[in-house]
This record gives structure tokens, sequence and C-alpha cells, in this order.
């Protein structure tokens, strides 16, 4: 096996990988990346056995084959070395020589024939979406992941293809977060899976390098071919992310979302989460919430800690309706707020025991439960 | 200026579980009674009588029984310390609201608020309590007045029982001075022989007389704080507002050892049962349970687990309790002992939960238990784990444990 290459590319192409690697006890050649020389590129892939990425980078082949060499020390050193054009070289013993200007590195590699393959694609149920659609929605849920390993249900995004239409959908039981685009989905392909926390975060590195991607799942896995066609760091084709999904009954997220209205103001997003994050300045690990109040065209935000003081915020609303108090955790109001992009969000609220309501008129929705007035 | 008065009350009463039996048993009175378990549980509480035939606390019960055979064993179970002791208290606050709860039977209050002009004032109005608390109780409290905590102490031990020990202020030197060093907070058995036998102190007169450089050498860099004992001193202001529990804790010592899992797991459910009302009424929850095991020899091991978040809730805390007798019993031998603990206490969560309907009607089920069992030792429903097979639900054995209020600890540490 040879191939030369450029440096920034291999080094971009085996950053996207990087993160994915296994425990070195149980199975070492999981802290590895298998390189596989093509026609004209290289193929990297690294796995955990939940969740493998497989990258093509462009390359010169001098002699096909494949090897396996430890990914993080690799990444570092590539990274690093002084010229632009690499040479790489496996002997039979899996040994492998990197040359670059007047560096040259040899390092101990596996044999490919250990290396777990990664399953294909599949062709149970079929998608293609915008890369630029799904990161959004992505990041405006994947706050609400619940990261309590008991309830492991809830760590993941929840996808769910079905009535026309893909909805996303994280909670970690305290506030839930929804959002909805339409898309066609026939009879045979609607279905649902949840896609694991760290999947869902690799997979928000790996989108906005082109225009598509495909999704194909079923009850036990997801694979996602991610088209690069806006790439000019080397990666060419798609890139290739399978993931095992989590097994089990999501909850039904849709009775905890009101059906009715009771009070609804439009915010400046900006401007409310100003004011949240420093009326949070104040709160501690014990007393951790803000008061919302409403009265008429004023909302007035406050947070106290026992042993350090309080804060007090006011902003003008365009608010008519009852009089009414309750308090969040801070965070949970400060995430979406953060998440969302466009300028202004309704916040819908009835009491301080019903759970306050975010909406955009773009199909989102976050439902965050209240602290209970003491 | 108003004259400095002996305002700082220490109340100590007498021999009290023993007090509350004899309260609930009047043909008890003036006989050799003793508070404490069975077989092989301790000594909690003795009568006067009982300690002149050499029964003091905590002594083993098979020793008492046999330095005084006649002693009148009275187990715990009947409960109802804490109601006494509450109303004891309570009786406290009719005289001032500054009053500090010490553990069940001793506390301190602070009469300087209640604008007495003279100790005479002061000593009436303590007397009147004493005369109180045994017309409504019929329990026996020992009084210390001072100037300071540290003083109106040792002044409610001195003429027990029923004492009534007046320091008037200025005199707090003098009255110490002939007092054996052992009186001072902090001084044991062992460090009292040690003082004798080394340094010839066996007064608290004998460390007044000492040099500074001599008090380091002898106690170290604590010497100041003895010194300042000695001398009377003590500036701690009575604190109304005690430190939350920081644990809750049970055991039982069983009457013969057993080696029956499911007889012991059973108890220690039990305990699960009697520990988290108590953690529901003082509005916290737990995060950890520990289950402890102690062998014959007296070896003991323990094992615990924490929850993702803290509960209140019976049923997030049976699914531990085998595992965690398991992980801990792992020798092949019976027990003598198991314990059963509640740490990582927190408020409970004011957060509302979404997917909580279950919790909260649980939460509402241990409420509506909480309170049909509020009499104590009448548990009016049970859980059936405590039910023993072949036996009747109000038989004693090792099916149901005693509420043992006596091992019951709310440690309380600063």
């Amino acid at each position: 096996m040879k191939f030369k290459i450029n440096r920034d590319h291999f080094a971009n192409g085996l950053a996207q990988v990087l993160n994915v690697v296994g425990s070195k006890a149980t199975m070492p050649i999981l802290s590895n990346v298998l390189i596989e020389v093509g026609k004209d590129h290289i193929t990297l892939t690294t796995t955990n056995l939940d969740l493998g990425i497989r990258v093509k980078i462009k390359a010169d082949a001098k002699e096909t084959g494949a090897v396996t060499l430890p990914v993080k020390r690799l990444a570092t050193i590539v990274r690093e070395l002084p010229n632009v054009d690499v040479t790489v070289d496996a002997s039979a013993n899996h040994q492998v020589k990197l040359a670059s200007g007047g560096s040259t590195f040899r390092i101990m590699g596996i044999g490919k024939e250990e290396f777990p393959p990664l399953p294909d694609f599949g062709d149970d149920k079929v998608f293609t979406l915008e890369q630029a659609e799904l990161i959004t929605m992505l990041r405006s849920v994947d706050y609400a992941q619940s990261t309590d390993e008991t309830r492991y249900i809830l760590n993941g995004v929840y996808l769910s293809f079905r009535d026309n239409k893909l909805s996303l959908v994280a909670t970690d039981g305290r506030r839930l977060a929804l959002v909805s685009k339409e898309l066609e989905t026939p009879a045979a392909s609607a279905g649902h899976i949840i896609l694991p926390a760290k999947s869902v975060a690799e997979l928000e590195r790996m989108l906005g390098k082109g225009g598509k991607l495909k999704i194909s799942f079923n009850d036990r896995r997801a694979a996602f071919q991610i088209a690069t066609d806006k790439d000019t760091s080397g990666l060419i084709d798609h890139i290739y992310l399978y993931s095992k999904v989590v097994e089990g009954n999501y909850p039904n997220y849709q009775q905890v979302i009101p059906k009715e209205t009771h009070q609804r103001l439009k915010l400046e997003r900006e401007l409310f989460l100003q004011c949240v994050h420093r009326a949070q300045l104040v709160c501690s690990e014990k007393a951790n919430s803000v008061k919302i109040k409403l009265t008429t065209n004023l909302l007035e935000i406050t947070a106290q800690s026992p042993d350090f003081g309080e804060a007090h915020e006011s902003m003008a609303v365009a608010y008519s309706g009852t009089e009414l108090q309750v308090a969040f955790n801070p965070a949970y109001l400060l995430d979406p707020l953060r998440a969302l992009t466009k300028d202004e969000v309704f916040l819908e609220l009835k009491d301080e025991v019903s759970p306050g309501v975010f909406k955009t008129l773009e199909n989102f929705v976050c439902v965050i439960m209240p602290v209970r007035l003491s | 200026m108003t004259p400095r008065l002996p305002a700082i009350v220490h109340l100590d009463a007498d021999a009290f579980f023993v007090a509350v039996e004899q309260a609930r048993d009047p043909s008890l009175r003036g006989k050799k009674v003793a508070v404490g378990g069975r077989e092989r549980g301790i000594i909690a509480s003795a009568s006067y009588e009982a300690r002149a035939c050499g029964v003091f606390t905590p002594m083993p019960t098979a020793r008492a029984l046999k330095v005084c055979p006649d002693l009148i064993l009275v187990s715990p179970g009947g409960g109802g310390y804490s109601g006494v002791s509450r109303r004891m208290f309570d009786l406290c606050e009719t005289l001032t609201p500054v009053v500090q709860r010490n553990s069940i039977d001793e506390g301190y209050l602070d009469l300087a608020p209640c604008g007495h002009r003279t100790a005479a004032e002061v000593e009436a109005a303590v007397r009147g309590l004493q005369r109180k608390i045994w017309d409504e109780l019929q329990i026996p409290v020992s009084f210390g007045l001072a100037t300071n905590r540290l003083v109106a102490q040792i002044a409610s031990k001195l003429r027990k029982p029923r004492g009534f020990v007046v320091v008037p202020p200025g005199a707090e030197g003098e009255f110490l001075a002939p007092l054996g060093v052992g009186k001072l907070p902090g001084i044991g058995g062992k460090t009292e022989a040690a003082l004798a036998e080394r340094h010839g102190i066996r007064l608290v007169r004998d460390v007044l007389a000492r040099g500074e450089a001599e008090l380091e050498s002898i106690f170290g860099r604590g010497w100041r704080e003895v010194a300042a004992m000695a001398r009377g001193e003590d500036d701690r202001p009575v604190q109304t507002e005690h430190e939350d529990a920081k644990s809750y804790s049970q055991q039982e010592t069983f009457a013969a050892d057993i080696g029956d899992f499911a007889a012991i797991e059973r108890v220690a459910k039990g305990m699960v049962d009697e520990l988290l009302p108590a953690i529901r009424a003082d509005g916290k929850r737990a995060r950890t349970l520990t289950v402890k095991v102690r062998y014959p020899d007296f070896a003991q091991e323990t094992h615990g687990r924490s929850l993702a978040t803290a509960s209140d809730l019976e049923a997030d805390f049976y699914p531990l309790v085998g595992p965690l007798l398991r992980a801990a019993w792992r020798r092949r031998s019976p027990l003598r002992l198991v314990a059963v603990r509640f740490s990582g206490i927190e408020d409970a969560s004011a957060q509302l939960e979404m997917f909580a309907a279950t919790d909260e009607k649980r939460r509402r089920l241990a409420g509506v238990l909480d309170r049909l069992n509020k009499k104590p030792g009448t548990a009016a429903v049970r859980r059936g784990h405590q039910l023993v097979p072949g036996q009747g639900p109000h038989s004693g054995a090792h099916g149901r444990p005693q509420p043992s209020k006596l091992t019951q600890d709310r440690a309380r540490r600063p």
C-alpha cells in the first residue's frame, strides 16, 4: 500500500473521523482508523461499533492496499508535518512510513482483517433531505436531550417521518423541543428512530459540506450519506455515517404540548435572552430559577439567591391579559432562545403550575415545565 | 443599662425515655426501670433507682440484667418519645421564643429578650416552667441557669434529678473551680484519668493554677479554649435554627443472628418505610441509599448506591435494597445487625416534571399513608413486604422492625 496525499486534505479527513473511537481495553483496533487506498482516493473509517464514520479523500494512489493506524496520534502528526506533500507507505508487517519534506515517521499499525466492517447504507426506509435544513432543525432541539443515563430513551433526538412531515423531538422530562417540516412520507417508508446523542453531535459536525443527504433506517440502525459537493478541502463523494438507534418507546410527547393558548406574547428574542441571562447571574445551584411576572404591557424578570442577592429586569411588551407569575429554570429559557435565529418568538403562558411554551412561525415548539413558586 | 442576668438556661430531662414510660404507666415509678432493646440491645435510659444498682447508658442489656437482675426492662417499641419531647419544647416556647433544641431531651433557652429585671424574676419564670412540664407531662427536668451556655449546661447536670442550679453573674469561675475537670465538655474519662495521673490536674481550679506554657504543653494547640472553659467563659449564642439533617438512618440488632436473606431484606425495607416518611415530613429528598451489615464478630460492611436524581418515594429505593444487601453481605455467615442510611439529602425539587404523572400519584399516595400512619407505633397501613407468611400482620419477631427511635439517629453534622 502506497499513496501520495496533500497534508491538509489528509488532516481534514482525519479530523472528520477522529471522534469516533472505541474503548481501548476491549478492542484495541477500535482506536485505529482504517485507511484503504482506492484508485484516486483513500477511504478513512472509524467505528466504536455503535457509531461509524467513513470519508473519502483525494489522493494519488501508487499501490492499493489497506492498514489501520492509531487515529488520534496520526491526526496530530499529520497536522504538524512540515511539507504539504505527504507520502504514506505500508510494509507487509503493517509498519507505516510517513514522509513529508525532511520528516519521516514510522508508525506501528494493525492489519485491516480485525477491523469490524461498517454495515451498508441499506435500502430500508430512505429519505432525501437538505443538509442546511436538517442542521437547523437539529440545532433547534438538540439542547433538550437528556444526559441522565438512567433515562436512556431520552438520550437522543427522536426523528419521525410520518403524516407527510418530518418531526424532530428532544426532551429531558423537564422541557421538550419539537420542530417539524413538510416532507413526503410514503406509507411504506413512514417510521421513526431515536438517534443517540453522540450520533446527533457527529451528524451535526458533518452536515453543511454539501447540498443533500440521504438517510436510511430501520428499527435497529440508521445510515446517512452526506454529500460533500461544497467541500474544498479534499473530501469527495459523500461522508457515510452509520449509527445504532436507541431501542425503546419514546414517550408520548404530543400529550405534554398544551393544546390551548391562554396568554400569548410576542418577544424580541435577543432582548428577552439578554434579560434572562442577566437575571440568571444571581442564581445559585440551590436557587436556580427566574420569575416572570406579566402585568399590562410589562414583563418583569426577577431572580434571587438568599446568600447573594437579587436581580430585577423589566421589558415593555404588548400584553393585556390577566396578571400572572411563573418561574422557570433560566437555562431552560436560554437554550431555545440561543438556538433560534428568528428575531421574534412567541411565549405562551397560563399560570404558575402550567408549562411555558415558546413558538415561532416555523413549526417550532419548546415546552418548559415551571419551577414551583415558593 | 440592664444588669447581667443568669438568663441562659440549659434544660436536661432526667432519664427521659424512662420518664416517658413512667408517665404512661405510673406503676413503674420508683422502680428499677430501664428502656432498652431486649436480648442483645443496649440500655438507652435507666431510672435513678436502676442507676444506683450500676446500670448505665449505653450498656448492653445482657450486662445490665446481670448487675441488676430485678431490672424492669421496657422495650422502646411504644414510641411517642418525640411527641413528648416536642410538647416539652413547646412549653419552653411559652417562656421565650429563643429555644435551641439540641436533642430529644436537652436544649437551651435564652430569657434575655423577655424583659426580666432581676435574677429572682428569671429564676421564678424557670421554676414555673419546671413545674409546668411536670404537671402536664410528668417529665422531671433539671435546669441550669447562668450567663452562658457552657456554665448553664454544667450547672444543669450537677444536681440531677430535678436539679435547679443558678450560677450568679460573675461567679462562673468560682462555681467551676471546685468541680472535677471531667465536667468540662470535651474532657472524657480517658483524658480525665490521664490529666490526674500525669499532671496532677483533678479539679477545674488545677487548670487555672498552671501557667500558659505548661497548659500549652499539656493541652496542645487548643489550650486557650480549655483555659477559657475553666474560667467559665463562653460566647456562643443560643441558636434557634437547627441544621438540616444530613442523613437519616436506622439500624436493628437482631435478637438472634439471622441468616435468612428474605427476612433481612424485609427488615431493611421496613426501615426504608420508616425513614422516607420522616424525609418527606422534612420536605427533603435523598439521593443515596446505603445498607450496612454486621456479622456476629462485629466485622461490618456497607454498600451504597445513588439514584440519578434524588427521590422521596419508596418505589425508587425498593429495587436497590436487595442488591445492596447482597453486595454488602458477602460472607457466608448470618448477620447480627442491619442498618439503612439515606444520605445526599436535598431540598425537594420545585422543578415540575413532564412525564411524572405516576410519580405525582405515588407522592399523593405516600402523603395519604403518612397521615394514616402518623400516630407513633400504630401503623394503620403497611406494605405487603412487611407481612411474614404464616404470621399475622401484627406479630413481632423479625418480620416487623420496631420503630426503634433510640437507634434512629438523624445525624446532624455541622
